[in-house]
C-alpha cells in the first residue's frame, strides 16, 4: 500500500519544483509509473481475505479493482487537463494538478481503509478537492450553484452517516472492518434500528447516486471541467457504492424488507433518468444522467445483497467508470473545438474525424452494455439477482436497457452520423493525446473481456 | 494609541482573565470580569467613531448585566448555602442564574443579540480579543459551575446557539457580523457537551480560537471588512486567497481540516450519552453555517480571474504587517486533525 501511497504524496514536491516546461510531462509520466504499481494490487493472496502490512490499511478483492481504477485514471485526468489548463499561469496549472493528486490521495486512503472513521474522513475529504475543481475551473457562472449542491447533498447524507457510525462504534467497541463482519448487529429498538439503518446508507446513496437525491450530479458533471468530470463519474460515484457494500455486512437483518423502496427507487430511476436522456440537448448532460441510471442498476445490486449481485455491482462500476469516462474525454474534445456543449451544433462529426468515430462507437457501445464487455456483464448479473428476487423487476430493468441502449445510440448517431453542417468543418483535427487518452479508457475495457476474475469481488 | 495606555490595557485584560482563572471565591472571578470588561471598553473605543462608541456602550451594558447577574447569584448562593466558593454551587436558583449570566457574557442564543452589532464596530484586532480572550474567563467559570445545572438548560442554549449562529448569518454581507455569528454557532457546541465532557468544551474553545485568529488575521492582512472588498484579496495576497478559502471551510467543520475535530470529539460524546438526535440535529445544523463560509470561499477565491471579476482590483503595496502569527495559525487550522489523541491529551 505504501508503495502507492507515498511515490502519491511525493507527487507533490514534483509539482511545485519541476520546471514549467517538464511539467506536463513528469506528472503524466510518474502516475502513470504508480499507475503500474498499483497492478500489483491485483494479486490477492487469498480469495476472499484482506492482504495488508498493518491493520489500518488494506486491499481486498472488493477494494482492489476500485483502487486501480483510481490510480488508473489520474494520468488520464493529467493528460485530459493539459490543453485548456496550459495557457494559465503556472502556478494555477501547478494548483490543478495538486487538486487532482490530493484527490488520488484521499481516494487512495479511502478504499484502503480498514477503519470505518477512516474511510468517512476519507470520503469527506474528496469533497474539496472536488469542489474546487468545479467551482474554480469550471466554465459557466452555473457552477457555483453546482458546487454547492454537491457539497450540501454529499453533507446532508453523510453527516447522519457520521452519527451512525459513533453509534455503532459505542455498541460494538471497534470500527474496524477486520472486526466488525464477525460481530453481532447493534440492537436497538424497532424505530430507532431502522433510523439508523437508513443514517447508515443514505449518504452512500446520494453519493451514488439514488435517483431521488441525483440533483447535484447533473449540476457538478456538466460544469465541471474535464478531469473533474471525469473523476466524479469514474471513481466519486463508485465510492458511495464500495461504501454501501462495506456497510451491507452490519446492516442485516433489517435490509430485507427495509431496502425495498430504495430498490424500487433505483430501478425507477433508470427509467426516468433514461428517458430524460431521449430528450437532451447538452452532451454532458446526457452522460450524467447516463451515470444516474448505471449507478441506479448498481445500487438494486448492492441493496438486494445476493453474491450476483455484489460480483456485478463491482464488474458494472468499473465498467461504468471507464466507458463514462471516456465519453466525457469524447465530449470535451467536442467542447473544446466548438466552445458548446449542444448536441446540435458538433454533428455528422465521422466524415471529418473518422478514428474518434471508432472511439465513439466503442464508447457508446460500451455503455449501452454490448456483449461481450463488462458492461454487460454486470448488467446482465445484476438484472438475473433481480429477477430472483421479483420476476417483476424484469419490467422495469428489461425497459431500461432498452432505453438505455436508445440514447445510447441516439448519442452516437447525433454527433457522428448524418451531414455534416459546413461550420464544422473548419475544426481542428484530433491530437496524439486524445487519441492516446480515449484509448487508455478503452483498451481497459476491451482487456477485461479476457480476464474479467480481476474484477469479480469476493463472491466467486 | 499612547503606548503606555495600550500596555496598561492590554496587561489588565491579561490579569483579568487570569484572576477569574485562579479564583476559587465568587468575588474574586466577578472581579475579573469586570477588569476584563473595564479593560476592553478603551481599546473598542480608540478610535472614537460614533459606530466604535456605540460599541462599546452596548458591550459595557451587556457585560455589566451580566456581571450584576454573577454577582446577585453568588451573593443568594452565600446567603442560602453560606458558601462562596465556585465549584459548590448547590442552590438551584443560584446556580440557573449563573448560566444565564455567563451565557450573556459569552453571547449564546437566545441572549445574543448584543453580539453581531458589537463586533461591527470594532476594528479587527479588538473583534478578534473580543471573540477569543474574553471567552477564556466565562469559561472558565461554566466549566466548574455547568454541571449543577438542569441539564436541559445547556441543552437548550447549544441547539439555539448553532442553529441562530447558522440562520443569522446566511443574511450578512458584512465579515464581521458573519464573524459573530459564526461564534455564536460555536459557542453552541462548546456548551452542548458540557455536562458530558467539559475536556471536550475546552479542545473546542481551543480550536475555534486558533481558527478565530487565523480568519480574523487574514482579514487584517487583506484589509477587508465587507464581502465586497474580500474579493480583491486575490491580486493583494494570492497565496492568502487559497488558504484562506480551506481556513474557512475548517470553520465549516469539514474534514480533514482541523475543524472536524471538535464536531466529530462532541459528536461521538453525544452518542456515547444516548443523545443520538441532538448529534444529528447540530450536525445539520452546522451545514447552514457552511454555506455562508462557503459563500465567503465564493467570493474570495473560487471566482477570481479569467472569470470575470466582481469586484475592482487594488494596487498591490508591500504590507508592513507582520506575517508571523497569521502564518501559523493557518497552518495549525489546516493541519491539526491527525494529532487528535495528542491535543486530546492536551486538554484532559
Amino acid at each position: 500500500m505504501l508503495k502507492v501511497l507515498i511515490p502519491t504524496i511525493m507527487l507533490f514536491p514534483t509539482i511545485w519544483l519541476t520546471s514549467p516546461k517538464w511539467l506536463w510531462t513528469t506528472t503524466t509520466a510518474h502516475s502513470l509509473l504508480i499507475a503500474l504499481t498499483s497492478l500489483t494490487w491485483l494479486k490477492w493472496t487469498s480469495e476472499t481475505g484482506w492482504t495488508s502490512a498493518n491493520t489500518y490499511l488494506a486491499t481486498d478483492p472488493l477494494s482492489t479493482p476500485l483502487l486501480v481504477l483510481t490510480c488508473w485514471l489520474l494520468p488520464l485526468m493529467i493528460l485530459a487537463s493539459q490543453n485548456h489548463i496550459n495557457p494559465g499561469p503556472i502556478s494555477r496549472q501547478r494548483t490543478y494538478i495538486m487538486l487532482l493528486t490530493s484527490l488520488q490521495t484521499f481516494l487512495i486512503m479511502a478504499f484502503g481503509a480498514t477503519e470505518i472513521i477512516m474511510f468517512y474522513i476519507m470520503f469527506e475529504a474528496t469533497l474539496i478537492p472536488t469542489l474546487i475543481i468545479i467551482t474554480r475551473w469550471g466554465n459557466q457562472t452555473e457552477r457555483l450553484n453546482a458546487g454547492a449542491y454537491f457539497l450540501f447533498y454529499t453533507l446532508a447524507g453523510s453527516l447522519p452517516l457520521l452519527v451512525a457510525l459513533l453509534l455503532l462504534q459505542q455498541s460494538a467497541g471497534t470500527l474496524s472492518m477486520l472486526v466488525l463482519q464477525y460481530s453481532q448487529p447493534l440492537q436497538l429498538n424497532p424505530w430507532g434500528h431502522t433510523i439508523w439503518w437508513a443514517g447508515c446508507l443514505i449518504a452512500f446513496l446520494v453519493k451514488m447516486p439514488l435517483y431521488g437525491v441525483h440533483l447535484w450530479l447533473p449540476k457538478a458533471h456538466v460544469e465541471a471541467p474535464v478531469a473533474g468530470s471525469m473523476v466524479l463519474a469514474a471513481v466519486l460515484l463508485k465510492l458511495g457504492g464500495y461504501g454501501m457494500m462495506r456497510m451491507m455486512v452490519m446492516l442485516d437483518p433489517l435490509s430485507k424488507e427495509l431496502a425495498y423502496p430504495f430498490i424500487i427507487l433505483a430501478l425507477w430511476g433508470i427509467i426516468m433518468t433514461g428517458s430524460i436522456c431521449l430528450r437532451q440537448t447538452d452532451l454532458k448532460s446526457l452522460i450524467a444522467y447516463s451515470s444516474v441510471g448505471h449507478m441506479g442498476l448498481v445500487a438494486g445490486g448492492i441493496l438486494i445483497q445476493t453474491p450476483w449481485g455484489f460480483s456485478g455491482a463491482i464488474i458494472l462500476m468499473i465498467a461504468h467508470g471507464l466507458a463514462s469516462s471516456a465519453l466525457f474525454c469524447l465530449a470535451n474534445t467536442t467542447y473544446e473545438r466548438t466552445h458548446s456543449r449542444t448536441m446540435v451544433l458538433a454533428r455528422g462529426l465521422q466524415v471529418i474525424f473518422p478514428l474518434t468515430a471508432v472511439w465513439w462507437f466503442t464508447a457508446n457501445l460500451a455503455n449501452l452494455a454490448l456483449p461481450p464487455l463488462p458492461n454487460l456483464m454486470g448488467e446482465l448479473m445484476i438484472i438475473t439477482t433481480l429477477f430472483s428476487w421479483s420476476p417483476w423487476t424484469i419490467l422495469l430493468t428489461g425497459l431500461g436497457t432498452l432505453i438505455t441502449a436508445s440514447y445510447s445510440l441516439y448519442m452516437f448517431l447525433m454527433s457522428q452520423r448524418g451531414p455534416t453542417p459546413n461550420h464544422i468543418t473548419g475544426l481542428q483535427p484530433f491530437h496524439t493525446r486524445e487519441h492516446l487518452l480515449i484509448t487508455l479508457h478503452l483498451i481497459p475495457i476491451i482487456l477485461l473481456v479476457t480476464k474479467p476474475e480481476l474484477m469479480w469481488g469476493w463472491c466467486y | 494609541m499612547n503606548p503606555y495606555v495600550l500596555a496598561i490595557l492590554l496587561s489588565s485584560l491579561g490579569l483579568g482573565t487570569t484572576l477569574t482563572f485562579a479564583s476559587s471565591h465568587w468575588l474574586l472571578a466577578w472581579m475579573g470580569l469586570e477588569i476584563n470588561t473595564l479593560a476592553i471598553a478603551p481599546l473598542m473605543a480608540q478610535h472614537h467613531h460614533p459606530r466604535a462608541v456605540e460599541a462599546t456602550t452596548k458591550y459595557f451594558l451587556t457585560q455589566a448585566t451580566a456581571a450584576a447577574m454573577i454577582l446577585f447569584a453568588s451573593t443568594t448562593n452565600a446567603w442560602m448555602t453560606g458558601e462562596w466558593s465556585i465549584s459548590n454551587l448547590s442552590n438551584p436558583l443560584a446556580s440557573t442564574m449563573f448560566v444565564a449570566a455567563l451565557a450573556l457574557k459569552i453571547g449564546l442564543a437566545p441572549v445574543h443579540f448584543w453580539m453581531p452589532e458589537v463586533l461591527q464596530g470594532l476594528d479587527l484586532l479588538t473583534g478578534l480579543i473580543l471573540s477569543t480572550w474574553q471567552k477564556l474567563a466565562p469559561f472558565a467559570l461554566i466549566i466548574q459551575t455547568a454541571h449543577n445545572v438542569d441539564p436541559l438548560l445547556l441543552t437548550l442554549l447549544g441547539v439555539t446557539s448553532t442553529l441562530v449562529g447558522g440562520w443569522g448569518g446566511l443574511n450578512q454581507t458584512q465579515l464581521r457580523k458573519i464573524l459573530a455569528y459564526s461564534s455564536i454557532a460555536h459557542m453552541g457546541w462548546m456548551i452542548i457537551v458540557i455536562q458530558y465532557s467539559p475536556q471536550l468544551t475546552l479542545l473546542a474553545l481551543g480550536m475555534y480560537i486558533i481558527m478565530t485568529s487565523a480568519t480574523f488575521l487574514t482579514l487584517k492582512m487583506s484589509l477587508t471588512t465587507k464581502i465586497n472588498t474580500l474579493a480583491t484579496t486575490w491580486s493583494k495576497n494570492p497565496v492568502l486567497a487559497s488558504t484562506t478559502a480551506l481556513v474557512l471551510l475548517s470553520l465549516g467543520g469539514l474534514p480533514p481540516l482541523t475543524g472536524f475535530m471538535p464536531k466529530w470529539m462532541i459528536l461521538q460524546e453525544l452518542t456515547k450519552q444516548n443523545l443520538p438526535i441532538i448529534a444529528t440535529t447540530m450536525a445539520l445544523a452546522a451545514l447552514i453555517s457552511l454555506y455562508f463560509y462557503l459563500r465567503l470561499c465564493y467570493a474570495m477565491t473560487l471566482t477570481v480571474s479569467p472569470n470575470t471579476t466582481n469586484s475592482t482590483t487594488p494596487w498591490r503595496t508591500q504590507t508592513t504587517q507582520t506575517s508571523l502569527p497569521l502564518a501559523l495559525f493557518i497552518t495549525a487550522t489546516l493541519g491539526l486533525l491527525p494529532m487528535t489523541p495528542a491535543i486530546l491529551m492536551l486538554t484532559t
